[in-house]
């Protein structure tokens, strides 16, 4: 049983997705049909909280990769207060010099 | 020395299974007296080799398969063995991304090889054989705070 929630809302040029649960290669499809259907008209910035995102594969890291090259590389990531072991996670693979870790919704 | 093996379980080799494993080896982890931060890791690093196993090697070779895990405490530390059948796999033969690859912007990343180096960034041994026709990947967590 899948344990993992994506949420999605776009206003103007920013849009905001809500993960929850576990993120691993069983529901990152989940994920990135969230990005993908933003990329028609790519926003200028991607939020992503991740508060209650309690676990995330490489899985995840795949979908960062693929929204900066879906959406565009001028698409700033902001993503909110994640876990620490998912902080860890982005610090060892540099994914952290790439993206915003903030620990409020910056927008 | 105390040393004591949990039964040996079978999961279909199908990424639907990541869940029940993680629950599983979350659960021998605690068992073994491992804080929260290192049983985070040893079940991403298993998470990531089955995930490999199911679509590099079954999925591959088209083959439908099983994923066998067993584990192993001592005074020492905690072994999760994870065996497949799949096509033989060396996480030690795969190449790495290098320090350079992990300071590219992610426009330009490749995606492949992160999991097989959380793999062994979360553990504190990842050995590896070949026995027969089975992968057999040996995680080994330290435990300290048994220790300390």
């Amino acid at each position: 049983m899948v344990n993992f929630a994506v949420s999605s809302e776009m206003r103007g040029d920013v849009a905001k997705i809500r993960l929850s649960g576990d993120l691993d290669s069983s529901s990152a499809t989940l994920f990135k049909d969230a990005v993908a259907k933003l990329a028609p008209v790519p926003p200028k910035t991607l939020v992503l909280f991740m508060r209650d995102l309690n676990f995330m594969a490489s899985a995840g890291l795949r979908i960062l990769i693929f929204a900066k090259q879906k959406l565009g590389d001028q698409v700033n990531i902001y993503i909110v207060q994640p876990q620490e072991q998912i902080l860890d996670t982005l610090q060892k693979t540099g994914f952290d010099q790439s993206v915003y870790i903030v620990d409020d919704d910056p927008l | 020395m105390e040393s004591f093996a949990l039964n040996a379980r079978k999961f279909p080799g199908s990424l639907t299974s990541l869940a029940d494993i993680r629950h599983y080896i979350s659960q021998v982890a605690q068992h073994a007296g491992l804080d929260k931060h290192t049983v985070y890791k040893l079940c991403l690093a298993v998470d990531e080799i089955v995930t490999n196993i199911v679509v590099h090697g079954y999925g591959a070779s088209r083959a439908s398969g099983d994923i066998f895990i067993s584990t192993q405490v001592t005074d020492a530390s905690l072994s999760v063995v994870v065996e497949d059948e799949g096509p033989p796999f060396d996480p030690h033969a795969f190449k790495l991304p290098s320090d350079k690859d992990l300071k590219k912007p992610l426009d330009s990343r490749q995606p492949g090889g992160l999991g097989v180096l959380l793999a062994f960034e979360s553990v504190d041994k990842l050995l590896y054989e070949r026995i027969g026709n089975r992968n057999k990947n040996i995680f080994i967590v330290n435990r300290q705070t048994e220790k300390s």
